[in-house]
């Protein structure tokens, strides 16, 4: 019996075993391939940040910060049906906070570290939770409007607090050794991996749990939920505050490996990104904003310095990275509404039916 | 549903007057209680709610009648003003034909009807094109009007740049000015305030007077019913789409001498224009008007508060977006709102 | 006896429309009690404001007694009292059984455990199981609720209503949209769930043989106010009923005799 459920979940999960440990073996591999140490070069007692293989855990580490800003996003969008125009402020916010517990207060270190964590956690909470008490009761336009409304304040707020730098942001350098970027990537990458997997694990329960089956029936038809005794308005602002708190957790990720805290943190751009991966991955499917994630990181890195030149007319892509996305976005909408898994879901259902 | 057919109740203009008076009285403090400085707290006001008028109103009769709130509508009016500074200065464009016309007032004249023909085409693509396949699926809708609205800015800034223009090219039609209580005002800004005033009773009268005005109504009161009498609602959709369009570009086009073109203009009016239309109850014409007074007084009169060194510039930035959370806040349902 | 549901002056009004005109009816406990009228009649108004998804302009909603006015919609799925729709109102991208069982799930305790998988908590599953049986529903179990052809999903949506086990239940024209040929076979369902004893159903129809067989009581809407009230029997020969409305549009059984 015992064993018959192991075989049962080896079947059923292999892939994202296998995927784990590839994952956890990633700096070490690199590594191995590429003859570069994962922990730096060493001078001293210190490390240098360089080599093949701290570079492909930068690009990791990014990837999964992205991916859980886009799995939270895809839980209010993709499971729940609630439409945010504002995720990037709880990005930005993550980051934001963090360095401001981390750089401002003058506590120890790693106090000012978990200090910041904490705090990242409980003002995302409250904000989703009360920018979705406030709205959710009326049509659910109102909440999109108002999360655009808050973060464009947010936005404008930080790009001219003086204490915050303005414009220019600030540089987040007190941070504990273990984690800091510049002195052990590879913890961060491990943090980094840990939050990715444990948000990935954290959704697929939630979802199939009875309340994730409650979110289901909201984005199908909330009047129904209701009409059959579910109070919706409590389940969307479990998504919310879930997906907030998410947001605000990939936003220290970033925050981390950039080392630098700036408005572009609170950019439009980072809720493009997560609605654009979101549909591109596909919509309410669990491994679509991983793999919309991981695209969208990886083409940034390898286009990003590309220039394309159409007669005389010479093309930037870094400098049009926005505009491209946008249109990359309206094309998808139209043409591949339900993205790579959802897409893939739909042929292999019509081929195990017949 | 069905919805209401009798005008707003006595309780809604209550509520209206008291409201703007609150703001009057908001201006006034703003002001610091000088008359010169209230009075043009009160023009400029005006002139904004004429000029938010222009988006609000197409995107007010867009969401009565097709229920999608269309974020790329700030996006026009942003596109229009470019379009209009770039052809009425030569020197700094990018549009090229701007030059062949040398007389200033008829080259902004020009201008401005180019940009309105640019927002109408551009209004015609986004719903022919880009909506209609997507009729059936209303989250779809919503979030391609801010994939478009994304799209716009970064054209924007594509085409022209980061950073923001300020009107060079005096147009003899701006440097007459007059005087209340000793302080100037620009002739422009009453002209452009009468023109709004204008347009107003103009769409008014299409909306109450004319055959495709009362299909339009209909609509929104019911579209079901609309089709159900062998009236084409996707031509309608269509053209109140391209109309609407073509009305904030047309606003941006007329703004631009005193506001200048900035890549911040979009979101800005977007979000404004949204509290109108959330305050005047979401697709009542006669509601998009009264709120956008309130709202064009309450931002003006917010500008002017800023304008005090301990308060600071920042607020006049945040002005709409705190117009806004005040209205989804404490008057959801809006002035002319009904519950549906 | 207090009758389990009872309207005091119900009134609606939208804008200048008053859908539904001051209207007083009482249902008995355990009775089958039907609601007919012309279309516009506000029927459908009235169930809305039965269930709780309007609020009334004026007047009064109790049901056991108790004042439920401003009881919200999901709330009153808890006192017992649940409504199936007259357009089709399911979950369509969720499977049958999902649909089902998050009805039998909405009344329990477990809705906020977030660590356990709905599929394993095996009540609810069994709940599904068995209102998708007395529908004849359970050979389709498992594919999306959107692909059951439309006589399926109108006993879709009763199996929903039934698996919250509620003790009265308001039918918003259960055969909408079918196929004549099929409709006796709901009505032989609707007519088991009658047969289990403990329920008390009202029901919106336009079919008039299954009004004048299958219920204790009819009430008459037109134009929003009670046109009559009464047994099948006094309703077949209320005069009035017959030349303003009934004569015109139905067959009426009982209006010959």
């Amino acid at each position: 019996m015992a064993q018959n459920r192991l075989t049962r979940f080896l079947r059923s999960e292999w892939i994202y075993i296998v995927s784990s440990v590839l994952l956890v073996l990633f700096p070490h591999i690199v590594g191995w391939m590429t003859d570069s140490s994962p922990f730096g070069v060493q001078r001293g007692t210190r490390y240098i940040m360089s080599g093949s293989a701290v570079y492909w855990m930068s690009i990791l580490i990014d990837i999964f910060a992205l991916s859980v800003l886009v799995m939270s996003y895809n839980l209010m969008f993709g499971f729940t049906g609630v439409i945010s125009f504002g995720h990037a402020m709880f990005f930005g916010l993550g980051g934001y906070l963090l360095g401001i517990v981390t750089q401002m207060t003058g506590l120890p270190p790693d106090i000012a570290f978990i200090a910041g964590v904490a705090l990242v956690i409980v003002v995302s909470a409250v904000l989703g939770l009360g920018i979705g008490f406030a709205t959710l009761r009326l049509r659910g336009v109102y909440f999109a409007i108002f999360t655009l409304a808050v973060s464009e304040m947010v936005l404008i707020y930080f790009g001219r607090w003086a204490v915050t730098g303005g414009e220019d942001g600030f540089a987040l350098s007190t941070i504990p050794v273990w984690i800091d970027a510049a002195q052990s990537r590879i913890n961060l990458y491990y943090v980094s991996l840990a939050l990715f997997a444990g948000t990935f694990v954290f959704i697929r329960r939630l979802v199939n749990s009875p309340a994730g089956a409650v979110f289901k029936a909201i984005r199908e038809n909330e009047m129904r939920a209701q009409a059959i005794g579910f109070n919706t308005l409590r389940f969307k602002l479990l998504s919310i505050t879930i997906a907030s708190v998410l947001g605000g957790l990939a936003g220290i990720i970033h925050a981390l490996l950039a080392k630098k805290i700036g408005p572009e943190m609170l950019n439009v751009s980072h809720t493009v990104d997560a609605l654009l991966m979101t549909i591109i991955g596909g919509v309410g499917t669990f491994t679509g904003p991983i793999l919309g994630a991981s695209g969208l990181t990886l083409a940034d890195v390898l286009l990003r310095e590309a220039t394309v030149s159409i007669g005389s007319l010479t093309i930037d892509i870094g400098d049009s990275w926005l505009l491209i996305l946008g249109l990359i976005f309206v094309l998808v909408v139209l043409i591949f509404p339900f993205g790579i898994v959802g897409t893939w879901n739909r042929l292999r259902m019509r081929f195990t039916r017949r | 549903m069905l919805k209401s057919l009798v005008p707003a109740g006595r309780g809604s203009v209550a509520t209206s007057v008291a409201l703007i008076g609150a703001i009057l009285l908001f201006a006034l403090y703003a002001a610091n209680f000088s008359p010169g400085i209230f009075a043009i707290t009160l023009l400029s006001g005006l002139l904004r709610a004429m000029l938010l008028f222009l988006v609000a109103a197409g995107l007010s009769l867009i969401f009565g009648l097709m229920d999608i709130l269309n974020f790329a509508q700030g996006g026009y009016f942003m596109l229009g003003a470019y379009i209009t500074f770039d052809i009425v200065h030569p020197d700094a464009g990018v549009i090229p034909f701007g030059g062949f016309i040398s007389d200033p007032t008829l080259r902004f004249a020009f201008a401005i009807m180019v940009a309105t023909l640019v927002g109408a085409a551009l209004g015609y693509v986004l719903e022919r094109g880009l909506l209609r396949p997507l009729y059936k699926r209303a989250l779809f809708q919503l979030v391609l009007t801010f994939g478009v609205s994304i799209i716009l800015l970064e054209v924007v800034k594509f085409l022209w740049g980061p950073s923001p223009y300020s009107w060079t090219v005096r147009l003899p039609i701006q440097e007459a000015q007059f005087r209340i209580f000793d302080t100037p005002f620009s002739t422009y800004r009453l002209f452009v305030i009468a023109m709004g005033l204008l347009l107003m009773a103009g769409v008014t009268v299409l909306l109450r007077r004319t055959r495709i005005g009362i299909i339009i109504r209909a609509g929104v009161q019911d579209p079901e019913m609309v089709s159900a009498l062998g009236i084409n609602v996707r031509a309608v959709f269509t053209l109140v789409f391209t109309l609407g369009c073509a009305l904030a570009a047309f606003g941006g086009g007329v703004a631009v001498p005193f506001l200048g073109a900035t890549n911040s203009l979009g979101s800005t009016f977007l979000l404004a224009s949204i509290a109108v239309i959330v305050l005047g109850g979401l697709g009542s014409f006669e509601g998009t008007a009264v709120g956008s007074v309130v709202v064009g007084l309450g931002w003006a009169a917010m500008e002017q508060f800023s304008a005090r060194p301990e308060i600071g510039t920042v607020l006049a930035s945040m002005s709409p977006m705190l117009l806004l959370a005040l209205v989804l806040l404490l008057r959801p349902k809006g002035l002319f709102g009904e519950d549906r | 006896m207090t009758p389990i549901l009872e309207t005091r002056s119900l009134t609606k009004a939208f804008g200048g429309l008053v859908a539904v005109n001051d209207v007083s009816i009482q249902v008995e406990e355990g009775s089958t009690h039907a609601v007919i009228g012309p279309n516009g009649a506000g029927k459908t108004t009235l169930f809305n404001l039965l269930c709780g998804n309007f609020k009334p302009t004026s007047g009064r909603v109790f049901y056991r007694g108790q004042d439920i006015t401003n009881v919200p919609l999901h709330q009153r799925a808890h006192l017992g009292i649940g409504r199936s729709f007259q357009i089709i109102n399911l979950f369509p991208n969720l499977t049958v059984l999902e649909n089902v069982r998050l009805a039998a799930q909405a009344l329990g305790h477990d809705n906020f455990r977030i660590f356990r998988r709905a599929s394993t908590i095996v009540s609810y599953v069994a709940r599904a199981a068995e209102a998708l049986e007395i529908v004849g529903l359970q050979g389709q179990a498992s594919v999306p609720a959107s692909v059951l052809p439309h006589g399926g999903k109108r006993k879709l949506e009763l199996a929903i209503l039934l698996a919250a086990d509620p003790k009265l239940l308001l039918l918003d024209e259960p055969t909408a949209g079918m196929a004549s040929e099929q409709v006796p076979e709901l009505m032989q369902i609707i007519e088991r769930v009658r047969s289990l004893g403990g329920r008390t159903i009202v029901i919106v129809e336009h079919n008039m043989n299954v009004v004048m067989n299958a219920c204790d009581r009819i009430t008459v809407m037109n134009l929003g106010q009670v046109l009559a009230e009464g047994t099948p029997a006094e309703i077949g020969a209320n005069k009035q009923v017959q030349d303003v409305y009934l004569g015109e549009l139905y067959d009426l059984p009982g209006a010959h005799a």
